[in-house]
């Protein structure tokens, strides 16, 4: 007979976080199983994250439950709930090496000087870090300053992890270096990670499940493909990238490369090319219609970008019907 | 415990003692200033008083002319400061702190022998005469220890403002004058002005520079307050005019505790200074009122120095020295200076680790909830509102019947000295705390630490500057008491700015000069062990 489902490694039930009677997160419910890694996204000054700060102790919760492996952790001290935060600024100990920041966390927890080292050096080894263990955070890069940040957390041995946009600081090169290192070291580790950002595309690379926020509120969560091809708002549309267009009173999300742009007449709706250019292995075009709604046009590299101010029509294959007109 | 709770805990030594050795003991004295209801005769006689309208207004006359006389020089040291590099400027920023860290009776001496008759100054400059007595005496003392303070709140005030908002305004052609007028000249105003202030609150309440260079035409409040108490014997008239001192202090304070926090840094970079080889003939005339403020710093210590080793009625330098440890000085004073060095010592380190102490239990309960919404920060520079005179007579009058009379002086001088150094204690030390990023203090905290082990691993390494800096404050500032010491002191527990001063009406040739020498030496090398040991922290 198969025993009760085992909890989830963190579960947040009913959150609600106020700044001076100000709502910013209004009833957040979600769950992390063990091992899984969940990235919330939504726009600045969605609630994100003040949400990871309630989840992990830092800001106070007007109401709601945090459990972490069924236990619930919602009246404890941070250094009681077993969940670390790493945040967009790594919080170094400056004036310390690599290895005594990375060592910093194991010595916590209690561990040996043998273990301590041994935590140390093969967290090192696992992010690459071994060369810098020697140096000062103020003399290595910002990716290798997230490495090492990654590393204390991991040497915490946490139940859950909490990534604050650790990589939106990085230039693009390093952040999609970066972002494979951390998933395949946060696989291995097996720890539940609940990571939140601002960008879509690193959402949906990382994710095992994505939840959109917006306005302190989740308003879908699942797998990175249902949520991303099943938008349901128009505010959710745009934020992952559909162009919204109303039709026949209803508005309905277009990806940019279902859009087609005609210069000249013919069927579909008017407009004219304010600015068009190529963008890697395409060309984007930024088309106002006549009926008030600028859209983004994706084309491929062998069709010719006509100049600003041409008119044409715009068409489109496909569409999805928005059910939530919330802008 | 949660961290409103834990925050609570920490701060309830401070929050007992300033109720202990501040409100209750000044609530005494006011209470005791408005005796049964229609018996307000004390008061009219108090006004009636001739010489208790002098000190009233001298205390406005020296305290506006001393705190316009520190503005005028101390905005200029200030912008050159703080818009500007130049080599040695770290050196002379650092330097500037050294008035506030001089015994001030050394101060009243020091401008006495460079400006007084026969004084270093007044062979070349006749006309400086003027400041060896008298207000003009009275205003140079007080220049010499506030103008490095309106100084220091100057740049503090200039280098706030934001650099990328200046570097855009030039960027868009705006000229300098309107960079000032709209960027860095408010803020550094500000700065001047809240320095102001403070040289006013503490220029009013002079003590020892009118009772030295000046004399009963000239005291302050202050002065008064003593005179009424410990000569003529009138607790009752002494504590109607401490309660009108409070009065009178009420409105400055006011504006000063306004001021200060409106200095914090804006948080975005500052512009970065302007080097040698944009300097105008306006930052040639600040660099020349530096150096000549610096100057005139360096000469006041070295009129101290001199004298100290200066021969004495045709005798040796040495003489003064063997007099002052000899017999004759110990029965002028009822102690031997050795002995008073070492109450000096005692008193003012007990008041460090007081004041250090209790400042720390503030700053770990700030660390807790930064930014939470507190009475307490304003408490605490409640000691500011209560002038040494009025705090040793409101100390004596409450504290000395409990603790069974004056044989227990040195637990009301210790505590003297601990509250009047407190506020500087905990500015020096929730400043930076203030300014610190909070990313590390949170790791630790999600990483395992517990409150106190994230306090102590984390923000403690970060503050040791401020530590170093908070307890060689309290520890100079105790050394150099002289005002509530004096009001305070019995013979057994003289310290040694009491003797100099005693030691100046006593026919020992010499003496007190080598006494005010050995005041210098004290302080010097315990400000020098201390900055020393202080080292550098990490994090």
């Amino acid at each position: 007979m198969a025993g009760p489902d085992p909890p989830p490694a963190l579960e947040v039930r009913g959150l609600r976080v106020a700044y001076r009677a100000v709502p910013v997160v209004r009833g957040v419910d979600l769950t992390v199983a063990p091992g899984e890694f969940v990235v919330l996204m939504g726009p600045n000054g969605s609630g994100k994250s003040t949400l990871l700060r309630a989840i992990v102790g830092l800001e106070p919760c007007d109401s709601g439950e945090v459990r972490v492996f069924g236990e619930a952790v919602g009246r404890r001290p941070p250094h009681r709930r077993g969940v670390v935060l790493m945040g967009q600024e790594p919080g170094l100990f400056a004036r310390r090496s690599v290895f005594a920041n990375i060592a910093y966390a194991a010595g916590i927890r209690g561990a040996g000087e043998s273990e301590v080292r041994a935590t140390v050096l093969g967290l090192a080894e696992r992010l690459g870090i071994g060369p810098l263990l020697d140096r000062r955070p103020t003399e290595i890069s910002g990716g290798e300053r997230q490495r090492v940040a990654l590393a204390r957390a991991l040497a915490a041995r946490p139940r859950v992890l909490l990534l604050d946009e650790p990589f939106s600081a990085l230039d693009v090169t390093i952040r999609a270096e970066l972002m494979a290192d951390f998933r395949s070291v946060l696989a291995a580790a097996g720890v539940a990670v609940l990571q939140v950002t601002h960008d879509r595309a690193e959402g949906l690379f990382l994710g095992d499940r994505v939840a959109l926020l917006f306005d302190g509120r989740i308003e879908s969560f699942g797998p990175p493909r249902e949520v991303f091809d099943r938008p349901s708002s128009v505010r959710a549309a745009r934020f992952l990238g559909y162009n919204t267009v109303r039709e026949n009173g209803v508005w309905t999300a277009v990806h940019p490369r279902d859009l087609r742009f005609v210069p000249g007449e013919g069927a579909g709706r008017r407009g004219y090319l304010v600015a068009g250019g190529p963008i890697g292995g395409g060309a984007r075009l930024i088309v106002q219609l006549d009926s008030g709604e600028r859209v983004e046009i994706e084309v491929g590299p062998a069709e010719p970008i006509p100049p600003p101010g041409t008119r044409g029509t715009v068409g489109w294959s496909h569409s999805t019907e928005l059910t939530d007109p919330s802008p | 415990m949660r961290p409103r709770w834990l925050a609570v805990a920490a701060t309830l030594p401070l929050g007992i003692f300033l109720a202990a050795f501040v409100l209750l003991p000044v609530g005494e004295v006011v209470a005791s200033a408005f005796p049964a209801a229609g018996t307000l005769s004390g008061w009219a006689n108090l006004f009636a008083d001739p010489l208790n309208r002098e000190a009233l207004g001298n205390s406005i006359v020296q305290g506006g002319l001393s705190a316009g006389a520190s503005l005028l020089v101390g905005y200029p040291v200030g912008v050159f400061l703080g818009r500007y590099d130049w080599p040695g400027r770290r050196l002379v920023r650092s330097l500037l702190l050294l008035p506030f860290l001089l015994p001030s009776l050394l101060v009243v001496l020091g401008v006495a022998d460079l400006f007084g008759p026969g004084g270093l100054l007044l062979g070349l400059l006749p006309g400086l005469g003027l400041l060896g007595r008298g207000i003009g005496g009275i205003v140079a003392v007080n220049v010499a220890f506030n103008a490095p303070m309106v100084a220091l709140f100057t740049a503090v005030g200039a280098e706030s403002a934001s650099g990328p908002l200046e570097e855009s305004l030039a960027s868009l052609g705006t000229p300098p004058s309107r960079v000032y007028r709209d960027v860095w000249g408010p803020p550094s105003w500000r700065g001047a002005l809240a320095g102001a202030l403070l040289a006013f609150l503490f220029s009013a309440l002079a003590f020892a520079g009118p009772l030295l260079l000046a004399g009963p035409a000239q005291y302050t409040l202050e002065d008064r307050i003593w005179s009424l108490d410990q000569i003529l014997l009138n607790p009752g008239g002494a504590a109607m005019l401490a309660t009108l001192t409070l009065a009178f202090l009420a409105l400055p304070t006011a504006a000063y505790l306004l001021l200060f926090p409106r200095l914090a840094p804006s948080g975005s970079r500052p512009a970065p200074r302007l080097r040698r080889q944009n300097l105008s003939p306006a930052a040639m005339l600040l660099a020349g009122i530096t150096v000549g403020f610096a100057t005139a710093e360096a000469l006041l210590v070295a009129a101290v120095l001199d004298r100290t080793v200066e021969p004495v009625g045709g005798r040796a330098w040495g003489a003064s020295w063997s007099l002052l440890f000899g017999p004759a000085t110990t029965r002028s004073l009822g102690i031997s200076i050795g002995d008073a060095t070492l109450n000096t010592l005692a008193f003012a380190g007990a008041a460090a680790a007081i004041a250090v102490g209790l400042a720390l239990g503030f700053v770990f309960a700030r660390s807790l909830r930064p930014g939470a919404p507190s009475l307490l920060p304003a408490l605490t520079l409640l000691p500011l509102l209560i002038s040494p005179i009025l705090l040793a007579f409101a100390l004596a009058s409450v504290w000395e019947p409990i603790l069974g009379g004056p044989r227990e002086a040195w637990i009301l001088i210790v505590v003297s000295q601990a509250t009047l150094g407190l506020p500087f204690v905990i500015q020096s030390l929730s400043v930076p705390l203030d300014g610190l990023s909070a990313a590390p203090r949170e790791a630790a905290r999600t990483l395992g630490a517990g409150p106190w082990t994230a306090f102590t691993d984390i923000d403690l390494p970060r503050l040791r500057g401020g530590l170093t800096v908070a307890g060689l404050f309290a520890f100079a500032f105790g050394l150099g008491e002289f005002t509530a010491t004096y009001f305070l002191v019995t013979p057994s527990f003289t310290t040694l700015t009491v003797a100099v001063y005693r030691l100046q009406g006593v026919r020992l040739p010499g003496v007190a000069d080598a006494a005010a020498g050995l005041l210098l030496v004290v302080s010097a090398l315990a400000i020098a062990g201390l900055a020393l040991g202080g080292g550098r922290g990490r994090s």
